[in-house]
């Protein structure tokens, strides 16, 4: 009991505190608003004043009617978004979903079977800080027998072993700043270590997305890392000029023997590097591995960490037979690591980005450190120069290709995942292949892959059929169509090629109101031509099964935001989206929608299907779409407008 | 009662009683089932008809008040426009005109010769000995007067003429004609007086009468107990009526040409009908009166009016022609009243508004057609119809005169679109169908700020702000077909397009999609929700890093840092990194400076290079700067940025 109160307490000045920064943070964007109208010249509301005045004498004022202002229709809250969100499907029942006394009490059996899809987990039911309670109780580390009782009651709460190890970490004390054994120092702080590269690197090459270019983005769960030995164009390693006076290169002969002596060891270095990549860098996840959470990277990770931290003590680098031997910090040397893998010879521009050491003192201690350090890599011997013949006959392939593919009787597009097989080119066994997707720049295959799709070399605007981006329903990727204008103007809405307005996001101004036919509807500002890109269908992209689930509760409201994106994924618009999903259903609509793909994501474009006209509300055919999109988003939204 | 459906083709026109079925006279001459028969085919019309009606006659008085649009200006009513530049009007011509209407006057004296004071409301009197059978009138010219510049408002002259006796509900059977009192007006009344400009002449009838009443009436309700009080000399009271009727109106237009005419006469002290709210009703005794009950139920004046040259000479004005035909032939004492003029006088100040109005129209004497225009109103899905008649091209909604038939169908069409009109070709004239439009859309097309005034907003306007605009110049040059009749015939296909409304634009008020408030017309240019980062997303990507445990806190601030900067700009493709981290360099690298990131962001800089991303040479250039900066502690935020700013720039100057 006392614990219980204890906690009670707890709470209580938590929420107080929750409740105060909240209440801090409406006022400051209450002060925002505000000075937002002074200067949008909104005039403040009028105050009135007291008509009661000093001598008894009457004082009029104008009467003025406030006229009734009709009803907006009921919207249930979203977030906005102007590019999709992937979520993860939703193993418990957040909440049960409330649409009136009458369903709750009348169709009971509808939140029974609901529940079911959920195998009877609902947010909230139990036991769920149970474990946390317990080991508050005492200092003592508690028996073994305690674990193992816990542990069958509660079999989804791990085995024994790992509920003990839950319980150290819960309980140990923490110190201000400490950070968990697993995670390298911050190479900024006085703690940093001196580690490998691809420890110094780890979290910035796993959380990283290439798709996205931002770290641990919204839409691709697996990140590839980088692959290091696919350079596209060799820069030039070495500097041919010594960078001063104390350079390196003006050391006495000696140095030159230690650099002819290198190329050797090349083949070698470069299989020791990669070894470790593979090793302590979780695998890269395939199209075809199970769902694998960040628990599980996070564990690779610590495995991985724990391997190196036997060294705990910084590697003081004792620079032998030197007079001028140069004291290396752990930051310095891990710095010099990572350089070095970038750099490789390069040492005048590795000890200028290190600032603190001088060429020479950096040559030092790359001989020290030779054995571990990746090499330069040379020139691919299988990936022959190319050739514009070849080209040639790949372009030709390509186009082939593309027309097989539009007339394969196959109507299923599966979403694209980023191949990896080192080694093997991309065939049968190619995930791109068998999911008759191309291959993107984002594929660890080789760029002359014949599975890549070739980009356009439109000089038109990309929006016939000529274009062979536009034929396969995607759109022009910058960094492959080069000649269209998918590559320019990055700052002015004006791009040659109109087949790039989903990924620059040229969407028109959209207006929100209350819909002629039914609920809300949205209203376009500016007059748009047949064809023109309106906006992108936004929202949450989630599994097949999570939409199934999902669209149980949407279809009892009759209210659905469920747009099919492909084979694996659905667009849910319910909870994030953008305006567009105001759009209503019309049988005869002035909007189409097209899934396309965007640079490697199969995004939803919706298009005029005819001139609008200003102020004129969109709709689109929410059927025909996709073939089934049909299943979720209902009919029965026709009959309610009806 | 039910009320009368007069009144559906104009404010002095009475329906034509062929088809029409609910006259009085009918009512009692027909059988009782037939009779709610009649009645119920009455309700069908009054549903389907009365308040379209009733909204164009509202209309109308609005228009005149404040005109929308000029008539005359429109394509098919050109006729109206009776000037051209040609033959503008010299001011000699005017004056002309002006003296000629004069000459009329001058040359006569007005006569009136007064048939009787008519009020249903009382019980005729029963015995002859009840001195109420006559009531006094009085007669007085008035004279509105132009403004001097000191007077305030306009002075107002009024010169008594005469008082008579007045008959009381008289037999018109039984009296003869000799016998009716008469009034004889000077023309030289209507000269102007020297001291002011006399704007206008109008002629107010004042009657007042007796009557004896019961000092314990208890259907006396509280506003007549209150008149009674004033009034009271021992048991009988005094009531006055007044009515006004305009003879010259500010133009110097005669108004009052000879004939029969029948005013409808107000109560002087109760005045039911406010002027400000003043609609087409009458209220008598508390209970609403459609307008031409008040003929039947009084109080009314009737009397003769006559232009002469002496007392006692013959007419020189034109006679006034009735409005409409009526079938006089009806033996009812209200029908044989109908060949009269009537002009109902709902309130002084209205009455003389829409007096002018009609006369305006009748004056210059246009030659006539002698057309007869049937209406046909079908109502009930088509199955029932009633007809009326008229004998001139005034629309029976706004009297407006159209002069030529196919102007009246063309303003009937475009003018009155609750109803769908269909022109058929008949031999006394024309007959044209009147149906309800139910594609009518009756949406308010107005500016949608105005219903939804916001308050807080509306109200505390002090200056000028901006509006939607919701009216646009449209230019559109149509070919123009040649007039004609056919377009008004009914047509088999196309019904339904020229229904459509070409209202377009921005006719709605707009809500932002995030509060649900009404988007203000300031904010109409700004799309405030397509921000690329809205700030839940950034909060949510710097939590979602903060998550994670075996990150450290240097790589998590260069993460979040990095993330909001690609979120904010909106990066595509690999070949803008470069230029993406320049931009960033450039925004944000004083801050990184600032927090001792720079190895972080060196990391993350060779990441980047590691995916294939950034080249060495955007690596290079910058970073010496940023270590310089980074030795320099103690040094100000401000000029750690300047050094830094430097290569950076010079790079993109090389790079360009």
């Amino acid at each position: 009991v006392v614990a219980d109160a204890e906690k009670l307490k707890q709470t209580e000045k938590c929420c107080t505190s929750m409740f105060n920064t909240n209440r801090q943070k409406i006022m400051e964007r209450t002060d925002i608003l505000n000075q937002e109208w002074k200067t949008r010249r909104i005039q403040p509301v009028h105050i009135m004043t007291s008509v009661s005045s000093l001598r008894g004498t009457r004082e009029v004022i104008p009467l003025k009617t406030l006229n009734a202002v009709a009803s907006v229709p009921v919207m249930y809250s979203w977030s906005p978004l102007q590019q999709n969100f992937m979520v993860e499907d939703e193993t418990v029942l957040h909440n049960i979903p409330y649409m009136g006394d009458e369903i709750l009490d009348q169709d009971g059996t509808f939140i029974e079977e609901l529940i079911k899809n959920y195998d009877g987990k609902v947010h909230g039911d139990r036991g769920e800080t149970l474990s946390r309670t317990n080991s508050d109780a005492s200092k003592k580390f508690p028996s073994d027998k305690i674990f193992e009782a816990i542990s069958s009651m509660f079999p989804d709460k791990g085995s024994t072993e790992e509920l003990k190890e839950k319980y150290k970490e819960l309980t140990e004390q923490q110190l201000p700043g400490a950070l968990p054994p697993e995670c390298t120092p911050n190479i900024d702080g006085p703690n940093a270590r001196s580690v490998q590269r691809e420890q110094s690197l780890h979290s910035f090459h796993t959380l990283f997305c290439r798709r996205c270019f931002k770290y641990d983005c919204f839409l691709h769960p697996f990140h590839a890392t980088p692959n290091t030995y696919k350079r596209k164009n060799l820069e030039n390693l070495v500097d041919s000029k010594p960078c001063g006076i104390d350079c390196y290169m003006e050391y006495p002969a000696g140095v030159v023997a230690e650099r002819a002596k290198t190329p050797s060891k090349r083949t070698v270095g470069r299989r020791r590097g990669r070894l470790p990549n593979s090793n302590s860098r979780p695998s890269t996840p395939t199209v075809s591995s199970e769902t694998k959470d960040t628990d599980s990277d996070r564990e690779g990770n610590s495995m991985f960490a724990e391997g190196n931290s036997r060294c705990q003590t910084p590697v003081k680098m004792k620079l032998s037979g030197e007079a001028e031997a140069a004291d290396w910090s752990g930051a310095e040397a891990s710095l010099f690591r990572v350089l070095i893998g970038t750099y490789y010879d390069n040492y005048c521009a590795i000890a200028r980005l290190i600032g603190t050491k001088s060429c020479r003192q950096v040559y030092e201690f790359r001989v020290k450190e030779s054995s571990i350090i990746a090499r330069a890599p040379t020139e691919d011997e299988d990936t022959p120069p190319r050739k514009k013949k070849r080209k040639h006959r790949l372009w030709a392939t390509h186009c082939r290709k593309i027309q097989l593919k539009k007339d394969g009787s196959s109507n299923h597009v599966y979403n694209y995942q980023p191949c990896d097989h080192p080694r093997q080119p991309c065939d049968s066994s190619c995930p791109c292949v068998t999911a008759q997707n191309f291959c993107e720049k984002f594929c660890q295959c080789s760029s002359e892959c014949q599975n890549r799709f070739p980009g356009c070399r439109c000089k038109a605007q990309c929006n016939t059929k000529q274009c062979p981006c536009y034929l396969a329903v995607r759109e022009c990727d910058p960094d492959l169509c080069l000649t269209c204008g998918a590559a320019d103007h990055w700052d002015s809405k004006n791009v040659s090629c109109k087949n790039c307005s989903i990924q620059r996001g040229a969407k028109k101004h959209l207006l929100l109101a209350p819909s002629d036919v039914a609920g809300w509807g949205i209203f376009i500002k500016e007059p748009v031509q047949k064809n023109e890109f309106i906006s992108e269908y936004c929202g949450e992209i989630i599994s097949q099964d999570e939409a199934d689930r999902r669209g149980k509760v949407y279809d009892k409201y009759m209210c659905s935001f469920l747009f099919n994106l492909n084979n694996d994924f659905v667009v849910d618009a319910t909870r994030k989206g953008n305006k567009i999903r105001f759009a209503n259903h019309s049988v005869n609509p002035n909007c189409y929608a097209k899934v396309m793909m965007v640079n490697g994501d199969h995004r939803i474009g919706i298009f005029a299907k005819r001139a609008i006209q200003t102020g004129e509300e969109l709709f689109f055919d929410y059927r025909y779409s996709q073939a089934d999109a049909l299943k979720y988003v209902g009919i029965e939204r026709e009959m309610e407008i009806a | 009662s039910s009320p009368p459906l007069h009144g559906f083709l104009g404010a002095s026109c009475k329906a034509n009683g062929a088809v029409y079925p609910a006259s009085s006279a009918m009512m009692n001459s027909v059988k009782k089932p037939k009779m709610e028969q009649i009645q119920a085919d009455h309700e069908l019309f009054l549903q389907a008809f009365e308040k379209p009606t009733q909204i164009y006659r509202f209309l109308r008085t609005r228009n005149l008040i404040a005109p929308i649009f000029l008539h005359r200006t429109l394509t098919f009513m050109s006729h109206r426009n009776g000037r051209s530049n040609a033959k503008r009007y010299g001011m000699s011509d005017m004056f002309l005109f002006v003296t000629g209407f004069f000459f009329v006057a001058l040359s006569s004296h007005l006569q009136l010769t007064f048939t009787g004071f008519f009020h249903k409301d009382e019980k005729p009197s029963q015995n002859s000995e009840n001195e109420q059978n006559s009531v006094s009138l009085e007669v007085l010219l008035v004279k509105v007067c132009h403004k001097k510049r000191k007077d305030v408002s306009c002075p107002v002259k009024q010169v008594p003429t005469g008082k008579k006796q007045v008959p009381l509900n008289p037999d018109s059977n039984q009296t003869k004609p000799g016998s009716y009192p008469s009034l004889l007006v000077s023309s030289n009344e209507f000269e102007p007086s020297n001291s002011h400009m006399v704007k206008s002449y109008s002629l107010l009838f004042r009657v007042s009468r007796t009557g004896r009443r019961d000092t314990n009436d208890v259907t006396d309700t509280p506003s007549r107990k209150k008149r009674s009080l004033s009034h009271r000399e021992e048991g009988e009271t005094t009531e006055t009526y007044v009515a006004q009727m305009t003879v010259f109106d500010k133009n110097r237009r005669l108004q009052l040409l000879d004939g029969e005419y029948e005013v409808s006469m107000q109560g002087m002290e109760d005045s039911p009908v406010s002027k400000k709210r003043a609609t087409w009703e009458t209220i008598l005794d508390g209970k609403r009166l459609p307008p031409f009950e008040t003929f039947s139920q009084g109080p009314t004046l009737q009397f003769t009016l006559r232009w002469t040259g002496d007392a006692s000479g013959k007419s020189t004005a034109p006679v006034a022609k009735p409005l409409a035909t009526r079938n006089s032939d009806s033996s009812s004492p209200m029908e044989t009243r109908t060949s009269n003029h009537r002009t109902a006088l709902m309130t002084v100040k209205e009455s003389v508004s829409t007096d002018i109005q009609t006369r305006k129209e009748q004056v210059p004497c246009e030659p006539r057609q002698k057309l007869r225009i049937f209406y046909q109103f079908l109502y009930n899905n088509n199955t029932r119809q009633q007809t009326e008649a008229r004998d001139d091209l005034h629309c029976p909604w706004c009297t407006l005169n159209c002069s030529k038939l196919y102007s009246l169908l063309k303003h009937l069409k475009l003018s009155h679109s609750r109803f769908i009109f269909n022109y058929v070709p008949h031999p006394k004239g024309a007959r044209i169908d009147v149906s309800i439009n139910e594609c009518y859309d009756g949406s308010y097309v107005g500016n949608p700020q105005d219903i939804h005034s916001q308050p807080g907003f509306a109200f505390s306007r002090n200056g000028p702000v901006k509006r939607t605009a919701v009216t646009h110049i449209l230019v559109c040059r149509p070919k123009r077909t040649k007039p004609s009749l056919s377009e008004f015939l009914e047509s088999d296909d196309g019904e339904l397009e020229q229904q459509r409304t070409y209202v377009s634009g921005h006719n709605r008020l707009y809500f932002h999609s995030d509060s649900c408030m009404p988007l203000r017309p300031q904010e109409m240019e700004v799309d405030s929700e397509d921000e690329r980062d809205p700030e839940w997303l950034r909060e949510k990507t710097a939590t979602q890093l903060d998550e994670f445990t075996d990150v450290n806190e240097g790589e998590k601030e260069v993460m979040k840092l990095w993330n909001l900067h690609v979120m904010k700009h909106g990066f595509i493709a690999d070949n803008q990194m470069n230029q993406a981290i320049m931009l960033f360099v450039e925004n944000r690298g004083a801050h990184i400076i600032r927090r001792n990131l720079c190895r972080n962001f060196l990391l993350h800089l060779v990441s980047m290079h590691d995916f294939n991303l950034v080249s060495t040479a955007t690596i290079d250039p910058f970073w010496p700067a940023l270590i310089i900066a980074q030795g320099k502690p103690g040094k100000s935020i401000f000029s750690e940025y300047l050094v830094f700013q430097q290569p950076a720039t010079h790079y993109s100057a090389v790079s360009a």
